[in-house]
């Protein structure tokens, strides 16, 4: 089978599982986002137990495997009575995986910020959670967008964990198993269409995200 | 000029760093309307008592007082008593996402609760007073260093302080920026600003200042009206130092 014979049978299912990737893609990104704040706020708050907390989230998640993680969510947790649907498995360790990232990036921009404001900040009489949202948080989001970019695009990368699981519909790498299980002469070619795919939305993000950069970088 | 009431009191204050014994039994009084300098060799542990007044660093032991409150220990109790406390750092610490106005006008909207309106044209009557109204639409990145320590000044004052804290100040400009920043600083001096200034600028500590602390080694070695000190040092320590700075 070729390109066309591939895109005239499965083109509503292409388009159908790039969807299911973006807007999985975007929730957990999201949630991602909302919780690395979170976790990073833990890290760098004035209390030890939080910041504890907030550490170890980060080793933990940053060093499982993404698959094994999703073994993990999706057929251990049901030994504890824990049983979650095939995508919110899939969204769960996602989101895990990216906030664990996410929090590293908003370090590595606050780290950036500098002593030297946080201690300007408190002398005008800021109390922690005032100098957190007004000085440190901004900065690090504004400092945070190429590498939130990359972390964005990881995201959506890392959806393709949805083909170890059985979704309905099938995101683009569950896809191309679907595609060559049904239509054995398929060959490489539908891989290589949800490759492209891939590629393409990484590079409109990849754009997008340099434009953003530019408009909101911190100047110093 | 100076009266008798106390603003800053510090009295039997002790600071280790690990082995350091950075400051050692340090008693000192600050009064209303005093400019106070504290001068002496690098590692004397003349910022770090600057820094105690408003707690960036805390203390091991003694205690200071403001306006004879006790300095509150965190929380909410400190960042007010913070906001009474001017601070002017070496390297000025402007807020490098927000414009020169919005620097000066932070303090004053989310602590004072002042609305914004009244806010910013207040921010703008002292930026006018500093001479940098011209750039108040900028970024501090944009600014040279002097203009960016006469807004962090600015920013100071616009909490209407009891008094201000001036840690190294100039050290960080280039020799044609000090002037336009001690000439702030002088003028605030003579409107009975109470102050306290670590600095190596001795023009300034002579011509401006009340009173001359002279540290060394955690401990207050000497202390002087200016003309006395600089003239006539007491002790061999500060007459080094003075031998030391001499060439400059």
């Amino acid at each position: 089978m070729d390109f066309a014979q591939i895109l005239e049978e499965y083109g509503q299912n292409y388009a159908t599982a790039i969807m299911q990737t973006l807007s999985m893609t975007a929730l957990c990104f999201c949630l991602a986002m909302v919780i690395s704040i979170l976790i990073t706020v833990m890290r760098v708050s004035p209390i030890k137990p939080l910041r504890l907390v907030g550490d170890l989230y980060v080793q933990i998640f940053r060093n499982i495997p993404g698959v094994a993680l999703l073994v993990l969510v999706a057929y251990a947790l049901p030994n504890i009575q824990i049983v979650l649907p095939w995508k919110t498995c899939v969204e769960v360790t996602v989101v895990l995986l990216a906030s664990a990232f996410g929090s590293e990036n908003f370090m590595t921009g606050i780290n950036a910020i500098g002593v030297g404001q946080i201690e300007a900040a408190r002398s005008i009489g800021l109390t922690f959670t005032q100098t957190m949202r007004k000085i440190v948080i901004p900065q690090a989001l504004r400092s945070a967008v190429l590498p939130m970019t990359n972390l964005l695009i990881a995201t959506m990368l890392t959806t393709a964990l949805g083909s170890q699981v059985p979704l309905n519909p099938q995101e683009l790498t569950g896809l191309v198993s679907y595609i060559t299980t049904r239509s054995t002469g398929a060959g490489i070619v539908p891989f290589i269409i949800s490759a492209v795919c891939y590629a393409g939305m990484s590079v409109l993000l990849g754009v997008l995200g340099n434009r953003i950069d530019k408009k909101v970088r911190v100047l110093r | 000029m100076a009266d008798q009431t106390p603003v800053i009191e510090l009295r039997h204050v002790d600071k280790h760093y690990g082995d350091l014994h950075v400051l050692q039994d340090i008693n000192l009084t600050v009064h209303k309307g005093e400019v106070l300098v504290l001068i002496g060799p690098s590692g004397s542990g003349k910022s770090t008592l600057c820094r105690t007044i408003n707690r960036l660093e805390t203390i091991d032991s003694g205690e200071i007082l403001i306006e004879g409150e006790p300095l509150p220990q965190e929380g909410k109790a400190l960042a007010q008593m913070r906001a009474e406390i001017g601070m002017v750092f070496q390297s000025f610490n402007l807020f490098a996402h927000k414009t020169i106005l919005q620097n000066v006008t932070l303090g004053p909207i989310e602590v004072l609760g002042i609305p914004k309106a009244e806010a910013a044209s207040r921010a703008m009557e002292l930026l006018r007073r500093v001479g940098v109204d011209a750039q108040a639409a900028k970024v501090p990145a944009q600014l040279s260093g002097g203009q960016q320590q006469r807004v962090a000044i600015a920013r100071s004052l616009a909490m209407q302080p009891k008094a201000m804290l001036f840690d190294e100040p100039t050290s960080a400009l280039d020799p044609e920026m000090i002037n336009e920043v001690l000439e702030v600083m002088v003028e605030l001096a003579r409107e009975g600003m109470t102050m306290v200034v670590v600095t190596h600028e001795m023009n300034f500590a002579r011509r401006v200042s009340n009173r001359v602390v002279f540290m060394a080694d955690g401990q207050i070695v000497e202390e002087n009206t200016p003309d006395e000190f600089f003239d006539h040092p007491k002790t061999a320590r500060a007459r080094d130092f003075l031998d030391s700075i001499k060439g400059h």
